[in-house]
């Protein structure tokens, strides 16, 4: 191989090693709601596009850096998802799918129309020193704002692994996932559990769009196109599963900087569309999910 | 017998209404109530019938939209033949989506459908020798019925009246004939419907493809009234959002929920498009704010529909009156 191969084959490598990780970061908010709840969140996007939008106003306004901006979004996108937890979700839990469906597909028209009107629909962007600091990386550039992103996804999905599998509100978040009539009967309250799994799953889609409003332009109806990814990650690396949702948004942002090297731009969003009715089709439970979930009318 | 009178006074209405109306808004708007409510009972032999919720059923409406447009401009055929071709290729992808998604249930299916219909939207936005990818196709007016432009309004209101009366005997017809009941059968419980020998799987994708070619006709018509398609609207989501919330609303699985619907929403979508239009860009999307909510409170409320509802509501009252 030619040094230029070499240097080609770094750079393909950690861009998507980073895309993955803001990936990672969309995606494992969704996941989590999505294996406990067992419902598929269409206002994620719109909750993300928020999140890129306080981001935007708060370093305009105030010059604050998104990375101030971030310890103020995760408690404040926390009670966010609370209150939206208790006006809209707490009523249809039980509910059918087709319920579910429309009523988070109704949450993400109002979210959307709303920053169209608070906002309009202009293209905007916030550039703190750290998106021009460029870091020479495997014989290519990239925007310290990137690994941030990165560093951030990885310690966020680490901590909430940790945090469902050994501590005692995980637990609880797992079982009441596995069988809510029988949590119900150990004493569980699942009306508490889904309300914490709502407004944790809020929260990290929130601090996802801070870190990602350096990187990307935000008007209101950019969550629609990260959020179709996220599907496509949270499905491919199984239901709830929160290694897989890391594992998955690498295999994106693989499918997606190899496509986009090979076919050019305009074609690698057909790509992972196309991955993702494959996987839907052959592997709907995902890398790492248990088979059958998709019939069980999860 | 009571349902059908109902359908005889909706349609009958509708079909009357061009001798009394001559304002062209109003029959405008008719137009588009007898078309969204067609889309959305076609969309209902999927939805409702078969039970697999479909959120992107803008794939088959698409390609409709798309042939009659192409066989009209790059080919200066009769979009007629557009229209059959495009019903073709959409019972083809029907079967396909279909026969593909066969396993997968609720939020899964959804799913799918989502990115089949994503992909139809990518491919006709980027294929620009063909399509003339995002910028859309301009359809000419032609007059004539073998060109389909039409100038009288009024026509156009006995056109879709007409394919919405089509739609909604497909819907009688899984009412009350055999397959119709397999249908329910395998809608309400797929596991007991299998083990008394109903081919659940098979049954699903023929009803997926039917709905899909109606759909699809729809669509062809569609290119031809508004005169113009492009990728972003007719493969959106946002449209096949429309014609699943049009029969949700009206009710799931009835004949003629999806009209009740497309009545209400299209109503008031062009009622609150048109009392919103005067103010600043941004606030002119005010109105979907209103319509986002409103769909939360629907199907949380009244998740039976808002037709079926008023109906008990109704009864109730006069039963009450009576006694």
């Amino acid at each position: 191989m030619r040094a230029s191969h070499v240097a080609a084959f770094a750079q393909l490598v950690v861009s998507t090693i980073l895309l993955g990780g803001i990936y990672a970061l969309i995606a494992v908010g969704l996941t989590l709601i999505f294996g406990i709840m067992r419902v598929v969140n269409f206002a994620h996007g719109e909750y993300l596009m928020l999140g890129m939008y306080l981001a935007f106003w708060a370093f305009t306004l105030w010059q604050l850096d998104p990375y101030v901006v971030l310890f103020v979004a995760a408690p404040l996108f926390f009670l966010v998802g609370l209150m939206s937890y208790f006006l809209v979700m707490r009523g249809v839990i039980t509910a059918s799918h087709n319920v579910q469906i429309f009523t988070t597909v109704g949450l993400s028209i109002a979210l959307q129309n709303l920053a169209q009107v608070l906002w309009t629909a202009d293209f905007r962007i916030a550039r703190p020193w750290h998106a021009s600091v460029v870091v020479p990386f495997g014989g290519a550039a990239f925007n310290l704002s990137q690994f941030v992103a990165f560093a951030v996804a990885g310690a966020l999905t680490l901590g909430l692994f940790v945090f469902m599998k050994w501590s005692h509100a995980g637990r609880v978040m797992r079982a009441t996932a596995q069988d809510r009539e029988a949590a119900t009967l150990m004493g569980i309250d699942t009306d508490r559990v889904y309300r914490l799994t709502w407004a944790i799953g809020i929260a990290c889609v929130g601090v996802a769009g801070v870190l990602m409003s350096p990187l990307y332009s935000v008007y209101p109806t950019a969550g629609l196109q990260f959020v179709l990814l996220a599907y496509v990650v949270v499905v491919l690396g199984g239901l709830g599963d929160m290694v897989g949702a890391l594992l998955g948004s690498l295999i994106v942002a693989a499918v997606e900087v190899v496509g986009s090297y090979f076919l050019g731009i305009a074609w690698k969003e057909v790509l992972y569309f196309v991955l993702f009715i494959l996987v839907l089709v052959f592997r709907p439970a995902g890398l790492l999910g248990q088979r059958g979930a998709e019939t069980l009318g999860a | 017998m009571r349902r059908h009178l109902a359908a005889a006074i909706v349609f009958g209405a509708a079909a009357l209404a061009p001798t009394v109306i001559e304002d062209a808004y109003l029959l405008d708007s008719l137009v588009l109530i007898l078309m969204w409510g067609a889309v959305s009972a076609a969309w209902n032999v999927a939805g409702g019938y078969a039970g697999q919720l479909s959120l992107g059923h803008a794939a088959f409406f698409g390609l409709g939209a798309y042939s009659a447009a192409l066989f009209a401009t790059r080919w200066e055929l009769s979009p007629w033949i557009g229209l059959l071709v495009g019903a073709v290729l959409s019972t083809g992808a029907g079967l396909v989506i279909g026969y593909l998604s066969n396993r997968l249930r609720g939020p899964y299916f959804a799913l799918a459908t989502i990115a089949f219909a994503q992909v139809l939207q990518i491919v006709a936005s980027r294929w620009r020798g063909f399509t003339r990818g995002s910028e859309g196709i301009p359809v000419p007016f032609r007059p004539g019925f073998w060109t389909l432009g039409f100038a009288n309004k009024a026509t156009w209101v006995y056109l879709t009246l007409g394919v919405a009366l089509l739609i909604y005997l497909v819907e009688v017809y899984l009412e009350v004939s055999r397959m119709g009941y397999r249908l329910a059968g395998v809608r309400e419980d797929e596991d007991a419907a299998q083990a008394v020998g109903i081919a659940s799987r098979r049954l699903k994708v023929v009803a997926i493809a039917i709905s899909a070619a109606l759909t699809s006709v729809c669509g062809s018509f569609w290119a031809q009234y508004v005169g113009f398609v492009d990728p972003a609207y007719v493969f959106s989501i946002d449209l096949s959002i429309l014609f699943a919330l049009n029969t949700i609303i009206g009710g799931l699985g009835t004949a003629l929920g999806p009209f009740y619907g497309s009545v209400l929403i299209t109503s008031l979508e062009t009622f609150l498009r048109a009392k919103f239009s005067g103010l600043a860009a941004g606030l002119s999307s005010m109105y979907l704010i209103i319509y986002g909510c409103l769909l939360i409170v629907v199907v949380r409320f009244v998740p039976q529909g808002l037709a079926l509802w008023l109906g008990q509501l109704l009864r109730r009252r006069i039963g009450v009156a009576r006694a």
